[in-house]
């Protein structure tokens, strides 16, 4: 199988931008914070080595099947680093806040209903029932991730928990990137799988460009510090570690009392 | 192109377009809240009756915040206490101080982590008193009103009640400038 400039170009940039961003996650300690999304872009520097041998040796049908192995892999780690978004943000005492819980479950529900709605009507050109499935399937994924990131971001505002500075970058990129990729998955679901097509090369740079300006975003925001947190006056954190205790105490007696 | 592909691009149009509003929506509401310093948010406080809020929540608990047993309390009638929070109107001025309430355990998260704990319980109650206030707005819907105001509106009260003094006194071990102020709103 050959490969164009172009082709090299995309694949030698997004596996230098993916190692740049594995620097900064281990050089400024951020992989201790984010284990899972360190795991996505380790991941990732392994997918492209592999895609590139694979392409360059391989067969066609090896292509594919390693191609979309790995792509569900990297679906499956993409939730992954939702749950870690959501964990940091929504489990400021270590455990989830009681308010949101209900609201949680309604947002994967309402996220895969819409999600399941949209590929529904989704009618691929396809010749294949497995390019119909890859397609579905895909456009599904980028639905529901898009939606679970800005659900997050809905969630965080209306309850008033601050997104930590690099956990609230990290968000943006993949949110931004997921709505992007609805896009170009419903581009695929209409001119369909066929790889030597000028229309799916020009998904398929698009889709590139568009990642690739997410990792430098990711590069950019991790490499620097968040803000300074102030430091309370010593009286203050003494009475607060009491406080707490006496609130909790207040909002038993005023549970019991509405039973 | 087939009728359904039509609708299936203008519906990923429609929700790609409401995904778009929603993030710059909410963007935009989460930077405004990130710039909010103390003197923005207490001038959003509504003023209550102090005294009147402070009979509703004595009549079930006491000043320490324990729940009263003995048999002159919960002696409010509905009546009564829909009189003295001014109705509806006066849940939902409460509402809105908790909204505020929200903000500040916000602004206490961001700036003060080491304050998480007290930030997220202030927050928390806040968030309580919001859905008491939700369901009395259910109830108000559906003609309940009358029966559900003394099950949601005196809990709601008795917890605005606690947290305000909670608030109150994490300023004044701070020494925060601010106090006077805050004390004439809540």
């Amino acid at each position: 199988m050959q490969l164009t400039g172009l082709d090299l170009l995309f694949w030698a940039a997004g596996l230098g931008a993916h190692l740049i961003l594995l620097s900064v996650l281990l050089i400024r300690r951020r992989f201790k914070v984010f284990p899972i999304f360190t795991a996505f872009i380790i991941a990732n520097v392994g997918r492209t080595v592999a895609l590139y041998f694979v392409r360059l040796l391989g067969t066609r049908a090896g292509y594919f099947y390693t191609f979309w192995s790995l792509g569900i892999l990297d679906t499956v780690l993409q939730l992954a680093v939702v749950y870690e978004m959501y964990s940091l943000t929504f489990r400021p005492l270590g455990v989830w806040a009681r308010d949101l819980r209900g609201t949680f479950i309604w947002l994967v529900t309402v996220s895969i209903a819409v999600a399941a709605g949209l590929t529904w009507l989704a009618a691929p050109h396809a010749r294949l029932w497995m390019q119909v499935v890859i397609i579905k399937g895909s456009f599904f994924s980028s639905a529901c991730m898009s939606e679970l990131f800005v659900g997050m971001m809905v969630l965080a505002v209306k309850a008033g928990l601050p997104w930590k500075t690099h956990v609230a970058r990290i968000s943006q990129g993949l949110g931004v990137y997921s709505i992007i990729d609805v896009l170009i998955e419903a581009g695929h679901s209409y001119l369909g799988l066929e790889r030597d097509s000028p229309a799916y090369t020009a998904l398929s740079h698009f889709r590139m460009t568009a990642y690739l300006l997410c990792v430098a975003f990711w590069i950019v925001m991790l490499w620097r510090n968040a803000p300074d947190s102030r430091r309370l006056p010593e009286n203050m954190r003494g009475q607060l570690t009491q406080l707490q205790n006496m609130v909790n105490s207040d909002l038993e007696k005023i549970r019991a009392r509405q039973k | 192109m087939s009728i359904r592909t039509a609708y299936f691009i203008v519906a990923v149009a429609i929700f790609v377009l409401a995904l778009i509003v929603i993030v710059f929506y909410y963007y935009r509401l989460s930077q405004k809240s990130s710039q909010k310093n103390w003197e923005r948010l207490l001038k959003r406080l509504t003023a209550v009756d102090r005294s009147s809020i402070a009979e509703v929540a004595l009549d079930i608990i006491d000043e320490s915040g324990q729940q009263r047993k003995d048999e002159a309390s919960a002696v409010l009638e509905p009546s009564e206490i829909w009189k003295l929070v001014g109705g509806l109107k006066g849940l939902e001025a409460l509402e809105a101080n908790c909204a505020v309430l929200v903000d500040l355990a916000f602004y206490v998260q961001q700036w003060y982590p080491e304050a998480l704990a007290v930030a997220e319980q202030l927050r928390l109650s806040a968030r309580e008193i919001e859905w008491h206030v939700g369901r009395l707005r259910s109830a108000q819907q559906t003609g309940k009103l009358e029966s559900a105001f003394q099950m949601y509106a005196q809990p709601a009260v008795a917890t605005y009640y606690l947290m305000t003094r909670r608030v109150l006194a994490l300023y004044e071990d701070g020494n925060l400038a601010m106090l006077a102020d805050l004390r004439n709103a809540l």
